[in-house]
């Protein structure tokens, strides 16, 4: 066994135990170092996962079974680990999206109190799941991801000890997540007695393309493969399992919540890639749900443009109606998954790779635009989004920050979201599923409604927020002294802000050799 | 393909004004005027030395001329790509020129948060020029959706009461419009099988797309280009939108902006699309009727002065429609000509209406009256720019509404005759307006305005100057629009 093959795994495990350990002999006020120490962990992580990229993983587009070129990869202790391009790709998101939310959540932590140790400890090994999920082919292993990243996050979405709704948050993301957990179990159980093993790979010979539910082929993996559709439903909040995200994203420290957002997701999304990507991509060539009924592959290729077309339209019109920004950006997360559905449901080397180019463009808008209303709480500004009145004069530079992730989050150009969607656009209409393409169209427009909600506040709306509501620094205003006293000012959170605004504008300007890496990661699935 | 990169310059010459500006002292508004000026007036000396250069030019592939490419995406064949014919070229000059005038008539007229005003002004300068020079449909696209910002805010924030509304409305109405565009768009792409976005070359190779995608294709452009155009029953965003917004965003929304919408059928949808052109001819001729006898019907209603130039605009754009739908080479070239006419006759319908609601405060038009006696060098002009509007011969919009009528006469008298009638209606109201609005008693509370200033009369003067040339020598433009438009007859199978 090469243990290189783990070295960023092990890297962020002793990272999380080393902030634990460094929690306990430092003074309270000195405990921030924890913060730093967690950034030092995931930025050699980062180093040893470009290592890896570049000494493990051949680059030397070998052409697949399709045509596509692929990057041969790595696999070590029978499948359970491997290090290819998807792996090596995704767990560099997961790191990068791991060390912004450390740097939005160093000030946070200290000025809500939270216990901060324990913050960036579970936040390491939240991210240390994200990455096994990404990194394995193996279902035993993946599910052992997905537990680890589910119980940090459970406790993470209650850190706010004294605040009742991040209690209640807790305690729904708990039990929804154990229910899902169960279904997954229950579903890679199927699929192990279905095909005799827990290797994802073995799916593809074991008959499911061809079975019909209840019929011939193989009806226990395709039954198991239904049930892990809606375990992962939740864990994408896919609707209709999305009951728990928005009270969860409330509740929960915003810092913690904008992890949520992109960071198990994202994860998610890799897993439902691995597993599902090469079943549903045979039975789209086998002509899947041509072949009288729905067989075998036509079944979750059907079910997926269905959860994909739900979830964008529910999460829309509910987010329209909200007050709350955390609640509406937890809406908005949900039609961003359902947006990201769409590439399973095309199920083309091409609807893959927009898949994986989505996720990046993604988790850079959305932590820029919880960064901006961190920094503004940070400074006392309340998550009403009432409370982002006049922001474009009070704050010019976060309500400007703000307009941008709001605009790639509608998609438009030259921002990241636009190239998100335009490739997604792309792989739907290339697979004559045009009008799935005119389905996420109607949708922006529909999302117009609610960023558009903020944005009005801050640039056409009166100044009506109340005094204490200022923001300060750049107006020279008061600052209210609740914001002041613990907390000078959020150099950190800016940092992070910049780093994600500068990744939505360099995501798209870098189109092509992104889109190069995510059709590679996506071939070698 | 030769040397300097003037098409580059013209389109992010603004970009950097916007840049710029954004960098001044916010409370330093006089330079920050004239910092506006200086980098609208860049596109504009540039596209005038264009003109002079322009016979000399050879002209590159696809007859573009001052083409600039280079590689963006490679593997999706998405290229940076520039070039300019004769069909863009003049919409160039006028996005040049009307952008340069709204900028210098917003020194006066804006008188809050001056430096995001010129800054907003310059990037949907920006935006425009790319809309009309890009030669790649992302490109192009991506130019499209940028236009939809700046505009959002330069509404929303400057206009009148019911500002956010119309600005949501203009906003949310064109990104329907466009995203529907952008997967016809993709539909060119994967069903020509040229894998690249070139506008040119899919166009060259639409040929092999089945008769009834080309349909649909050319349906969802319809769509996108038919909203910004506006055309009926896609306008209901225009008069809000022109209503509410200040005075020299409604110069440039009328200028520019609805040209957008025309020139999409003029470079994309009828040289891609000949077949599924001629097979809605009918159609779209009837909903040119519709617009030129509805937007007229309903501008003689108005009791704002500046939204019945709005449905004038309406009205005037229906000629395009019927040009396009007539197309022959007349019709064409109408067409073409009345984008231009057009522009720098409602540009300055707009100026005015402007001008005289600076003094008066109102745009009821029952509210005004001898306007030439207490203003009459504006007086004067506004008669003049009515006289232009109702398509008085020896002025340029005459000349358009003339050569698309005689165009779209052999193919079918039906509809010169009903257009005919429109015009007798757009002439009617706009007799009407002058009667009400400068003839008759002059209202006391109105006496001793200050008549137009010197800088009025500046913004004034190019525009007026060229509504007389391209009415006298209606050559001066034609040189440009008579090779597009016979080559878009043969692509249409010599109608």
């Amino acid at each position: 066994m090469d243990w290189s093959l783990v070295l960023p795994e092990l890297i962020v495990a002793g990272a999380g135990i080393g902030v634990l350990l460094l929690d306990l002999f430092l003074a309270p006020e000195k405990r921030r170092l924890t913060g730093y120490a967690s950034l030092a962990g995931l930025a050699a992580a980062m180093v040893a996962s470009l290592w890896l990229a570049v000494a493990k993983v051949d680059w030397s587009l070998a052409a697949g079974a399709d045509g596509s070129p692929v990057a041969a990869g790595f696999t070590a202790l029978g499948g359970m680990i491997a290090v290819d391009a998807f792996s090596v790709l995704l767990k560099l998101l997961f790191l990068a999206i791991g060390l912004v939310v450390v740097l939005l959540g160093v000030d946070f932590a200290e000025k809500r109190k939270l216990p901060v140790g324990e913050f960036f400890a579970l936040l390491l090994f939240a991210v240390l799941g994200m990455m096994l999920m990404a990194g394995s082919r193996d279902l035993i292993l993946i599910y052992l991801g997905l537990e680890t990243t589910a119980i940090s996050s459970y406790a993470l979405a209650g850190l706010l000890k004294d605040d009742l709704k991040s209690g209640e948050a807790a305690l729904k993301y708990f039990l929804t997540g154990a229910l899902a957990s169960a279904l997954i179990l229950f579903g890679m159980a199927l699929v192990f007695g279905g095909t005799g093993s827990t290797n994802v790979t073995a799916l593809l010979g074991a008959g499911v393309t061809t079975g019909q539910l209840g019929g011939a082929g193989n009806p226990i993996a395709l039954t198991g493969l239904v049930l892990l559709v809606a375990g992962f439903g939740f864990k994408l909040a896919a609707v209709p399992f999305h009951f728990w995200a928005p009270d969860a994203y409330e509740g929960a420290p915003t810092p913690v919540t904008a992890f949520f957002s992109v960071g198990p997701k994202a994860a998610a999304f890799a897993v439902v890639l691995r597993i599902f990507g090469p079943v549903l991509a045979l039975g789209g060539s086998a002509g899947g749900a041509g072949a009288g009924g729905l067989a075998g592959a036509g079944v979750l290729g059907v079910l997926f443009a269905v959860l994909a077309v739900v979830t964008m339209t529910v999460g829309n019109l509910t987010a329209l109606a909200q007050k709350n920004i955390k609640r509406m950006l937890a809406y908005s997360s949900i039609a961003h998954a359902g947006y990201l559905l769409v590439g399973l449901a095309v199920a083309t080397p091409r609807g893959f790779a927009a898949m994986v180019y989505y996720l990046l463009a993604y988790a850079a808008m959305n932590l820029g635009a919880f960064a901006v209303v961190i920094w503004l709480n940070n400074r006392g500004t309340g998550d009403e989004v009432s409370d982002y009145a006049g922001l474009g004069r009070r704050a010019p530079v976060a309500a400007l920050a703000m307009l941008v992730c709001f605009l790639s989050l509608i998609g438009i150009p030259p921002m990241a979201g636009f190239f998100g969607k335009f490739y997604l656009f792309a792989a739907a209409v290339e697979a004559n599923m045009a009008w799935l393409a005119v389905v996420m169209v109607i949708n922006s427009a529909i999302s117009v409604g609610y960023y558009y909600g903020v944005v009005r506040q801050m640039y056409l709306a009166g100044d009506a927020a109340p005094a204490e509501d200022h923001g300060g620094a750049e107006t020279g205003a008061p600052v209210p002294a609740e914001a002041t006293s613990t907390v000078k000012g959020t150099p950190l959170v800016g940092l992070a802000l910049g780093l994600a605004v500068v990744a939505v504008f360099a995501l798209g300007f870098l189109f092509e050799p992104l889109a190069r890496l995510a059709r590679l990661a996506a071939g070698g699935l | 393909m030769s040397g300097f990169p003037f098409l580059t310059l013209v389109v992010f010459a603004p970009l950097l004004g916007t840049l710029a500006l954004l960098m001044f002292p916010k409370a330093r508004v006089e330079s920050i005027r004239w910092a506006a000026a200086i980098f609208s007036a860049v596109p504009l000396v540039l596209t005038l030395v264009m003109w002079v250069l322009w016979g000399r030019t050879p002209a590159g592939a696809f007859g573009m001329k001052f083409a600039e490419s280079f590689s963006w995406i490679p593997s999706l064949g998405i290229s940076y790509s520039l070039g300019t014919d004769g069909i863009s070229f003049p919409l160039v000059v006028l996005t040049a020129l009307m952008t340069f005038v709204a900028v210098v008539a917003g020194w006066k007229m804006i008188a809050t948060k001056e430096r995001a005003f010129f800054a907003l002004l310059l990037l949907l300068e920006t935006g425009m020029m790319g809309v009309f020079l890009s030669l790649d449909y992302i490109l192009f696209y991506v130019f499209w959706e940028i236009v939809l910002v700046p505009m959002y805010f330069l509404i929303g924030i400057w206009g009148g009461p019911r500002r956010e509304y119309a600005a949501l409305k203009f906003f949310i109405y064109t990104l329907v419009g466009s995203v529907i565009m952008l997967i016809g768009i993709l539909a060119l792409y994967f069903l020509s099988g040229t894998g690249t976005f070139n506008i040119m070359e899919i166009a060259q190779a639409a040929g092999s797309i089945p008769v009834a995608a080309g349909r649909w294709i050319f349906v969802a452009l319809f769509l996108g280009f038919a909203v910004k155009v506006p055309v009926f029953p896609f306008h209901t965003w225009l008069p809000d939108a022109h209503v509410e917004a200040p005075t020299p965003i409604s110069v440039v929304l009328a200028a520019v902006l609805l040209k957008m919408g025309t020139y999409g059928f003029f470079r994309v949808s009828y040289p891609t699309l000949p077949g599924a052109a001629k097979y809605f001819a009918v159609a779209i001729a009837a909903l040119g009727l519709i617009n030129i006898i509805y937007g007229a019907l309903t501008a003689m209603a108005q009791k704002d002065l500046k939204k019945l130039v709005a449905y004038s605009s309406i009205s005037h754009m229906g000629f395009v429609l019927l040009g396009l739908a007539a197309g022959t080479q007349l019709a064409l070239s109408g067409a073409l000509f009345m984008n231009i006419s057009h522009g720098l006759i409602s540009g300055m319908l707009f100026l005015l209406v402007g001008a005289v609601y600076d003094r008066t405060h109102t745009r009821d038009i029952a509210k005004l009256s001898g306007v030439y006696v207490t203003l009459p060098v504006i007086a004067t002009i506004l008669a003049f720019s009515l006289f232009a509007n109702l398509g008085l011969p020896g002025l340029a919009g005459f000349v358009a509404e003339f050569f698309v009528l005689a165009g779209t006469f052999p193919v079918s008298v039906l509809w010169v005759a009903l257009a005919a009638l429109g015009m007798l209606v757009v002439a009617g109201f706009n007799l009407w307006v002058m009667q009400r609005v400068l003839m008759g008693e002059a209202k006391k509370e109105y006496a001793g305005l200050p008549d137009a200033t010197r800088l009025e009369i500046f913004t004034y003067a190019p525009v007026v100057a060229l509504i007389i040339a391209l009415g006298v020598a209606p050559g001066l433009l034609m040189r440009f629009l008579n090779g597009p438009a016979l080559e878009l007859v043969q692509r249409l199978g010599g109608m």
